[in-house]
């Protein structure tokens, strides 16, 4: 193993140990021997988001280490692209929301991390959010999915007519994800919806799925 | 064998007349009221009204002197946007990572906030049942109320960041909850319950909870208890597994276990602290009764042998379930 490998294997163990100050200092010893950016996130950032992934399925899961965990990965991406410029993302757009009515955005926003972290070009519509709003962002951005976080049952009849209303726009193509408190506790169908996930890292998995098909189509 | 009867003796281990029912039923009475939420959530004599209405409709165990997870933190200085139809919101926090310790100042649950209005519906509510029926208050736990107090992800950042400073204000929220906790028991409660989402397993690792939260825990019961606290009840949602064997160091008497949680598996963590749950919250909205009946049967079938145990939802029941569905669950029982 050579030593800029060395260097990455540390940087995966930062990234996994949610160690923010390590992962950026030794992104800074990569960018300095010649590592490219692109090369840090598919050899670095990715990885770490696939054991950490293999780590929530295995062993307890908890928000506090998926959030150090997304904490260091962001700190990472703004050390690689400090003016903004989006890291490589060409898994395609995925957009995520919470539905008008859940103003809880933490789940959501740790999806979005770890979509973010494993390629994919979030576009996030917040929280309490109408359904139009989703349809209309899906639309506009050639989205691949769209990932709905629930922590209240009170929106289960919006999340319920998402594919009804993307069909209406002849954009039934789009995949339909769902998660949080609220609606993990429901099945795909019951949901009407193409997917549920029990974590963020579930999530990935199935859309890693659609990519490697290609297309979305399954 | 009166409700409060009934729940003691499951909770003794003894033989009660029949399984006791505790539906979590907190909102949801509002709802069936025809009263809106946000006014169910301010109004103390409004709350226990419905609360009574909803006990003589559905004829369960236990009615609940509680609003939602936001009291505390509102009481310290947080502020909430109300909505009509849905529990309120934080919308700026009381604390921040800027905030010294000297600001802190544990709020009088006989002035600040919507306390007082929890104090007067826990009045009200004891008055009309007497000791008939099991009259629950509610606080949070400390690490909920902490998370409530700064945010989610401020918090957690700062228990990696600053443990020290974060250690301190746990030692505050517990403060906040042993004050308001016993206003409750002298206002007429039996017992609050301790409800501590943010102590989930989910949240944070098992370890972060033995360290920080259980000592506080074992702090905020052993004071409910001197006070005449008839149970220690904790309720942590999602899957408490790895921290329900620390439950009786804490001083735990009723341990509620949600649906993801295997009722086998509740069983051998606490051989001998009484369980409630864990028919899923939502079914209780998206279901018929033939699956809550399906659900509750095999509960009973489940603790048959092993008694200590009182039939509930695995959470709250949310304000716009199904009362059919609440009935199933309550007629399984009879």
């Amino acid at each position: 193993m050579g030593n800029k490998d060395k260097t990455m294997k540390l940087l995966i163990e930062a990234l996994l140990d949610g160690d923010q100050e390590k992962a950026i200092a030794v992104t800074k010893k990569l960018c300095n021997d010649g590592v490219t950016s692109e090369r840090i996130v598919t050899e670095g950032i990715e990885p770490a988001m696939m054991q950490l992934n293999t780590k929530c399925t295995t062993e307890e899961y908890n928000l506090l280490e998926i959030m150090l965990a997304g904490r260091a990965v962001m700190g990472v991406v703004k050390e690689l692209y400090p003016l903004g410029n989006i890291p490589p993302q060409n898994k395609g757009t995925v957009i995520i929301a919470s539905m008008e009515g859940d103003v809880h955005d933490l789940g959501k926003n740790i999806v979005k991390m770890v979509l973010t972290g494993a390629g994919y070009h979030i576009v996030d519509c917040g929280k309490n959010c109408p359904l139009k709003n989703v349809i209309d962002n899906a639309e506009k951005e050639n989205a691949r999915a769209i990932c709905i976080s629930g922590l209240v049952t009170t929106v289960i009849p919006q999340v319920k007519r998402v594919k009804g209303e993307l069909e209406k726009r002849g954009l039934g193509h789009i995949k339909v994800l769902a998660g949080g408190a609220a609606l993990k506790q429901l099945s795909s169908e019951s949901l009407n919806t193409d997917f549920v996930g029990d974590t963020a890292f579930d999530g990935i998995q199935y859309l890693d799925k659609l990519e490697k098909k290609g297309g979305g189509d399954e | 064998m009166n409700s409060l009867e009934r729940i003691k003796t499951a909770v003794g281990f003894g033989v009660p007349d029949r399984v006791p029912v505790i539906a979590q039923v907190f909102g949801h009475s509002a709802v069936l009221a025809g009263v809106e939420l946000g006014r169910y959530l301010r109004d103390g004599e409004l709350l226990a009204r419905c609360q009574m209405k909803a006990l003589e409709q559905y004829g369960y165990d236990a009615v609940f002197a509680l609003m939602d997870v936001n009291v505390e933190t509102e009481a310290v200085g947080s502020t909430l946007t109300y909505r009509a139809d849905e529990y309120p919101f934080v919308k700026t926090y009381a604390l921040s990572q800027e905030t010294q310790s000297e600001e802190l100042s544990v709020p009088d649950p006989y002035k600040a906030g919507r306390m007082p209005e929890l104090l007067k519906a826990a009045r009200i509510l004891r008055e009309e049942v007497g000791n008939d029926v099991l009259v629950v208050g509610c606080v949070l736990g400390p690490m909920t109320v902490t998370t409530q107090l700064l945010g989610m992800e401020t918090a957690l950042y700062m228990a990696m960041d600053d443990p020290e400073r974060f250690a301190s204000l746990l030692d505050f929220s517990t403060e906040v909850i042993i004050k308001f906790g016993l206003a409750q028991i002298e206002a007429g409660v039996h017992l609050p319950v301790v409800f501590d989402p943010s102590g989930s397993p989910a949240v944070i690792p098992k370890q972060f909870f033995r360290e920080f939260e259980l000592p506080q825990l074992k702090n905020v019961f052993e004071f409910f208890k001197k006070a005449g606290s008839a149970a220690n009840w904790l309720h942590i949602a999602g899957p408490a597994d790895p921290v329900l064997p620390f439950y009786p160091q804490a001083g735990v008497d009723i341990a509620n276990f949600d649906y993801c949680v295997d009722p086998f598996d509740a069983q051998k963590a606490l051989p001998k602290t009484c369980l409630d749950g864990n028919i899923a919250p939502v079914s209780f909205v998206e279901a018929t009764p033939d699956v809550i009946a399906a659900d509750a049967e095999r509960l009973l079938d489940q603790f048959s042998d092993r008694g200590g145990y009182i039939m509930s939802s695995g959470c709250e029941i949310p304000p716009e379930a199904k009362p059919e569905n609440i009935i199933a669950m309550v007629s399984a029982v009879r």
